[in-house]
Formats: C-alpha cells, structure tokens, sequence
C-alpha cells in the first residue's frame, strides 16, 4: 500500500519544485514499501530520518524558489512547512522514546498536511506565479 | 617563531581592550572596517578642504592658514580631522596586515584579499605624501624636494623633476596644480582597490559597529581641538629648512635618504613588496581537501552558497540531468575546507541513517557520518545530569583542560559545520543534557562567519534553524579567543551548574539565542574610563608622532650648494649643408638647408670645493639616440662661510682639456640654498642668483 499519492492538481508551476514534490512522493512509499514485514525499530527510525531530511531539503529549495520569485506570503507558506516538519520530528521522537509507530495514523497525518497544503499554500502560489508571467 | 609571538602579543592587548570595550566593540576585531570607515572620514573632510583650496603655489598656504586660523571651529577642525584620520589611517591598516598575518588569514586560498592590499600600502602612502606636499610649508618643501630627488634616482625622467624645486625662479604653479589632481586621482584609485580588496569575502564588514565608529571620530575631534593640525613656516625654495615638524606615519622611510642611496631604498620597498605577495605560499599550505558536493543529495537549494564566507561556492545549472534547476559546485582554489557549507545543508541532518549519512555537501576528510559517530562515541560514557557535549571550533585553543566524565568535546573545523539538527539530535535523545558550542572570539571567527552564522541558527534567524522544540537552555555558546579559554572553561562551569538546578522541575522550553554565561566583567563606569583610556592613548600617539621629533635635514651652520642644469653638448659629427643634387633627390617635404647626424658627446663635469673635487661625473644625453641634452643635479651640504668654487666642463669630443671653466668665492649663509647653474647660449657657468645671495666675486674663464 503507498502512503501517498500524487496528483496533477498539486502542481505549483515551478518545474523542479513539482518535479520534487513527485520524488518525494515516490521516495515516501518507496521507504515505506522497503521497512519489510518484520519492522525493526531500527528500520523504521531510518526511514523516518530519511523521509525527515528529504521534506527537509525540498522545503529548502521551495523557499529559495519563493524567495528569488518575492511571493509576498513566504512567510505564512514557510510557517506550514515548519508545522509539518516538527510533526514529523514528534513522531520521531515518539517512535524513539516508545518505540511505537502508527503507521495508519502517520500515512493519515502525512497525507492530510499535503492535501491541506497544496489545497491552500501551494495553490496560492500557484496563482501568484500565474500572476507574474 | 616571530608570527606566534606576535600572535601572543595581540591576543593579550585584545584581551584588555575587551575588559574595556566588550567583545563586540573591541577595536582589535574591527581595524579593517576602522580602516574604511576613517577613509571616509578623510574623503569628506577632503572635500571640505577643497571647497576653500586655492591650487596656486603662492595661495596654497595662505588659502590654508585662512581654514585653520580664520574658520578654526569648521575648518581647522576639518583640516585637523583629515590629517589626524590619514594617520591614525596608517596605524589601523598597519594593525590589520599584522594581526591577519600573525592569526594566519592569509595563507594558500585567502590569498586574494593579502595580495590586493599589498598596492593599497602603496596608494595610502602616495595619497600621504601628495597630500603634505600640498601645504606648501617648510615640510613641503622638504617632501617635494626629497620625494623628487628620490624619484630622480631611479633615472627614468630625461630631466629631473627635482629641477622643478631648485629655486623660487624654477617653481612652476602648473607642478602644483598637478599634485592638486594627484592627490585626487590616488584616492580614488586607492577606493577601487579597497573594492577588490573585499571581493572574494562574503559579507565584509565595511563599517565598524556604530558605537565604536562615533566613539573613534569624537576622539579624533577632540585631537583636532587640543592640537590642531597646523602649517610649518612657508616655503622658500631660496633657503633649505634645517629641521621640520616630521609626520613619522607617512615619511617614515624618508630619514633613510640620508643612509642610503635612492636606488637602494627604491629596492628595498620593492623588494619588501614582492616578499608581502609572497607570503601567504611561504611555505606552502598544505590544507585540507576542498569541499566535495554529492549531486545525488543536493537539489539546488542554494544554503551552503548563501553560508560560505569565502565565495567559494557558485549556483551552476544542473549537469547530472535531474530536473533540478541547479546544483552547488565548489571552487576547489577559494575553498578553506571550514565545512561552514556542511552545516547549512538541509541533508546533513544526523536523523538519517539509511545506508551512508551522506549531504549534499561535506568535507571528504570530516565526514558528517563519521561527526555523528564521534558524538554517539563521545557521549556514551558520560555521567550524571549535567553532561555536556562541547562542539570545538579548531581556533579555540586547547580545550583539553575540561576533560571530565561528564564532558565529551568534539572537534571540529569551525563550529558553524555543526548542522543545528545535531543539537536536536543531541538534545532529543538524550545523548547530554546540554550542548556547549565553543568558538573563536566574537566578530572574529577565523572562518570569518562561524559564529555569526551559528549564533542566527540558534535564535532562529537563519536557515537552517535550530527547531523550536530545543530548549535553548540546554545550548550554550561562548565565543573567545584562544587566550580566554577560561571564560569558555567558566561558560561549562555555569552551564553545568545551570543544567543541574534549572531543570529540578519541569518547565516550558525556551526559545531565541543561546544560552550564555554570566562572566565577570568590569564595572560600567570603569569600563568607560578604560576605553576612553585607550582611544586617549592612541589619539596622544598620533597627535605627537604627526609632527614629532622633528627631523633635523641640515644643522644650523649648514647651507645647501646644489649644482644643477640641463646642457646640450656638442653634436658627434657637425652639421652639414646638403649639396643641391642631393636635395633635388628628397622628396619634397624633407628638404632641409642641413643634415645633421644624431648624437651627443656626454657633459662631463667636475666641481671643486676649496680645492677639494666633490663632483666628478660624465652625463649621458638623453633621449633614445643619445641626443638630447645631459642634466645635470647634485645636492651637496655644505658648511656655512667663505668657499672657493671651481666648475669644469666637457662637452666637446676632446680628450683632455675643458671647454667651460668658471671658479667664484662664495659667502654662504646658513640654511642658504645655492645653486651653481649652467647656460651655454649666456655665458657659461652662473653662480647663484646675484645679487640675492651677498657678495659673489666671478672670474673670467683661463
């Protein structure tokens, strides 16, 4: 089963940030599929650092992309990539402390943040760069 | 040997300047910055200057006195500030070449900014120069005719340009309008090498902090009030001055003259220059290995290029086909291998474990993975709930002195190399209780933006951030330099203390800066009469040594014989009228009455004091085919009273024997300048200007 999935709808219109979104969406399940049966807690705290540092370097490049184009709501859209960004580290942390991870849960938080971000952060710029052309 | 003394000398007298001025305004940190910023002064105050400069040489000083005397509230003050700010100008520039050098900031890759000051020692003292010459005093006259004369050494100007200040009668205004220019031109100049000066650094600290920058210019006024920059007694090319007020910044080397010949001194800055360029391959650095970007990690973000200090990382357009819109890529001969770009990237986070630990950008010789190692190593046997892990900048000094079981340092390059998320790491899983980053003193980071980069980190301010989860009581940071280790052995101390008590019950975390210690620090008021202290200090050194001790140029029974023309000799072959054939055969345009072939004899020259031959040389002619006329200048002091001169001269192809002689008695008074002068088309040889200069008793030639 994938965690997630991509939809056309989530394009932004910057090519390399669409085209990361895509990756990412690949790698999360593709990491996911990986963990194996067995579920180690070894395995899954690789991959939720891996999925962490990945959303982490893309947030980066989107921000760089909003920034050189002067969208005027950078702040507010860099605001929710924190919110997810410190989700995921809770989670981490409490997969590390408790060992426990719930996955459905976890998938269903992930799928909502991405679903509520392009709907309103992305879309919004979306529109902006439409704006700019 | 004598860059670790020197090392240890300034990193004593930075160590008291911060018990008076604080880390962040001690001058010691800001010498470069102070260095623009007192040009600044100087171009301003310059143009005030020259709003009420009269260019002509017999103005000039009159033009001058009206600023100082007349309109002494604004533009004596002017004039003062622009002459106390070139100076102290000179002492900061020369602090800074030492400090960078004996700190070691100019080897193998900073080579640039060292190389490109090197021309800039040479502007500043030329913009000096031009500048006292400008006054038209007794000191301009001695640097005019010096600088002249030393100019003339080098035997590049067909005619001396000393010449120009033989006597009054020689003096030129249109000379002096050109110094007027010069002394423009220089600066301007000197501004664009400044420019290039600071182009290889990111964020160059081009103004001092505000505090700091009004504190040196209040001081500087005040100079200008107890001791204002005044005018020495007018020149008078007709008399040589025996002492002058001597400004020892800017003609430091003049004195030498006396010792040495132009051409050696000519050598000796020369020389001195081309071993400066040198120095940062001398020997050669052997240094670490360029940062390595690793595509497969990086997207283009652009954070390591945003970080590095040293502009060794450009944004290129993507060469692996990803369908990113660029990719890092490192200047291997730029790169100082600090690793500052390692902790700005976003990959570099230690969370990760899957397979290698592998950033977008690192240092092939201090892996991130191998970072992570040593930390879960180091902290693993640490005890008790105050366990510290201390992350050591490279340029901390030895630290091994807080070796305890409840402390793990790690060291690294440049602590700005710790990507914020191994705080979180650190923190998060309770690999210590608290982090302690220790780095080189504030505002002086060796790798130029360590601190400050970790500093905004830390407080949120700069991506990446450390996240707001970490309690920001739990990281702490002190920056010192290596000879106040103890304040950063006093941070663990208090930090620890603080780690133990702090968290007795739970609490909210914190967020914003770091952690610091409460470290001793001198009283307010103590502190403010120690700084003024010291500004006070350095105002007394540069108001005395701006025209004390005076140089003595000729003892009071001395006079200045100089001897000095410009002669044509006698052509190599005479002049001949070409016959009518030979003209019928020239083109139109090129007939002549005569045809003479080029070339001179040389003049060949003696001159007797008393009987005693203190001149005796062979002038060449000038101009490419030995054609133009020998010059002739000899400066020679001489004792005041009563001397019989006789003057010899050669300028015929005869083997022996003279064409001109000429011998006169002279009275020389003291501090008179005498000049022996020659005019073939008048006479001969011509003993002074007479009747100005007393009793002169000619003889016909034998």
């Amino acid at each position: 089963m994938s965690l997630l999935e991509w939809r056309d709808e989530f394009r932004i219109g910057i090519a390399e940030v669409d085209h990361e979104h895509q990756v990412l969406i690949g790698l999360i399940n593709d990491l996911h599929g990986a963990l194996g049966a067995e579920r180690s807690r070894e395995r899954v705290e690789e991959f939720l650092g891996e999925i962490f540092a990945r959303i982490s370097a893309h947030f980066a490049l989107e921000e760089k992309d909003m920034q050189a184009r002067r969208y005027s709501e950078s702040g507010t859209h860099k605001a929710d990539h924190e919110r997810l960004l410190d989700d995921i580290r809770d989670i981490m942390d409490e997969h590390s402390e408790h060992g426990i991870l719930d996955e459905d849960a976890f998938s269903a938080r992930l799928a909502a943040w991405f679903a509520d971000h392009f709907r309103t952060h992305d879309a919004r710029l979306h529109k902006y760069l439409q704006t700019q052309r | 040997m004598l860059k670790t003394a020197l090392r240890s000398v300034f990193l004593r007298l930075e160590q008291v300047c911060e018990k008076f001025f604080g880390p962040a305004l001690n001058p010691w940190v800001h010498v470069g910055s102070l260095g623009w910023f007192l040009f600044w002064i100087v171009t301003v105050t310059g143009i005030y200057i020259y709003v009420f400069f009269d260019t002509g040489v017999t103005q000039a000083y009159a033009s001058l006195e009206y600023l100082s005397r007349e309109q002494w509230y604004l533009g004596g003050i002017m004039r003062s500030l622009h002459r106390y700010a070139s100076d102290a100008m000179v002492v900061v520039v020369m602090l800074h070449l030492l400090r960078e050098f004996s700190m070691d900031r100019m080897r193998g890759n900073r080579w640039f900014p060292w190389v490109t000051g090197v021309p800039l020692l040479w502007f500043l003292y030329a913009c000096g120069i031009t500048g006292y010459w400008l006054v038209w005093d007794q000191l301009a006259q001695y640097v005019a005719i010096a600088t002249t004369e030393w100019l003339d050494s080098i035997g590049i100007f067909a005619e001396p340009i000393a010449r120009n200040f033989l006597d009054s009668s020689h003096l030129a205004g249109r000379f002096f309008t050109l110094m007027a220019y010069i002394h423009i031109a220089v600066p301007l100049i000197m501004l664009l090498f400044m420019w290039v000066h600071i182009q290889r650094h990111a964020h160059s600290r081009v103004n001092p902090p505000r505090t700091l920058g009004f504190a040196v210019l209040g001081t500087l006024v005040a100079l200008a009030l107890v001791e204002p920059a005044m005018s020495q007694a007018p020149a008078n090319l007709d008399r040589a001055p025996f002492e002058v007020g001597f400004d020892w910044f800017y003609l430091t080397v003049y004195p030498l003259l006396d010792v040495v010949s132009g051409r050696v001194l000519w050598a000796a800055l020369i020389g001195g220059s081309v071993f400066l360029t040198l120095l940062p391959w001398l020997p050669p650095l052997h240094k670490a290995p360029p940062a390595v970007v690793h595509l497969d990690n990086c997207n283009g973000c652009g954070r390591c290029f945003a970080d590095c200090p040293f502009g060794a990382i450009t944004m290129v357009g993507r060469t692996d086909g990803a369908e990113f819109d660029q990719e890092a890529r490192v200047d291997a001969d730029m790169c100082m291998s600090c690793g500052i770009c390692v902790g700005a990237c976003p990959t570099a986070t230690p969370f990760r474990r899957a397979s290698a630990l592998v950033p977008g950008i690192e240092l092939p010789t201090d892996p991130i993975a191998g970072l992570r190692d040593r930390v879960v190593a180091a902290t693993g046997p640490l005890q008790g709930n105050d366990r510290v892990v201390v992350f050591r900048c490279a340029h901390a000094g030895n630290l091994d002195t807080l070796a305890d079981p409840g402390v793990a340092v790690v060291p690294m390059p440049c602590v700005a190399m710790l990507p914020p998320s191994f705080i979180d790491l650190v923190i998060s899983r309770k690999h210590a209780d608290g982090v302690l980053i220790a780095g080189c003193a504030e505002e002086d980071c060796f790798e130029r933006l360590g601190n400050r980069w970790t500093d905004e980190r830390i407080a949120s301010q700069r991506d990446p951030h450390l996240r707001d989860r970490v309690d920001r009581d739990r990281v702490a940071v002190s920056w010192a330099s290596p000879a106040q280790q103890h304040r950063t052995r006093e941070t663990l101390g208090q930090f620890r203390q603080h780690l133990r008590t702090a968290f007795a019950s739970p609490r909210p975390g914190r967020t914003g800066v770091a952690w610091r210690a409460q470290l001793r620090e001198l009283a307010a008021p103590l502190r403010f009469v120690g700084a003024a202290a010291v500004l006070g200090a350095v105002a007394v050194l540069i108001g005395w040594f701006a025209t004390r001790p005076a140089y003595a140029y000729l003892h009071h029974d001395q006079a200045l014989l100089k001897l000095s023309f410009s002669h044509a000799a006698q052509p190599l072959k005479p002049c001949r009228h070409y016959s009518p054939q030979e003209l019928a055969k020239l083109p139109f345009n090129q007939r002549r009455a005569t045809t003479c072939e080029r070339g001179r004899w040389p003049v060949y020259l003696e001159l007797d004091l008393d009987g005693r031959t203190i001149h005796r040389a062979t002038h060449r002619p000038a101009g490419l085919w030995d054609d133009g006329p020998s010059t002739v200048y000899a400066s020679f002091r001489v004792p005041a009273g009563l001397h019989r001169l006789e003057v010899r001269l050669r300028d015929s192809g005869r083997a022996t024997g003279f064409d001109y002689a000429s011998s006169a008695t002279v009275s020389l008074t003291p501090g008179q300048n005498f000049v022996v002068d020659f005019r073939g088309t008048e006479g001969g040889f011509q003993f002074g200007r007479a009747p100005a200069h007393g009793p002169v008793v000619q003889e016909t030639p034998p």
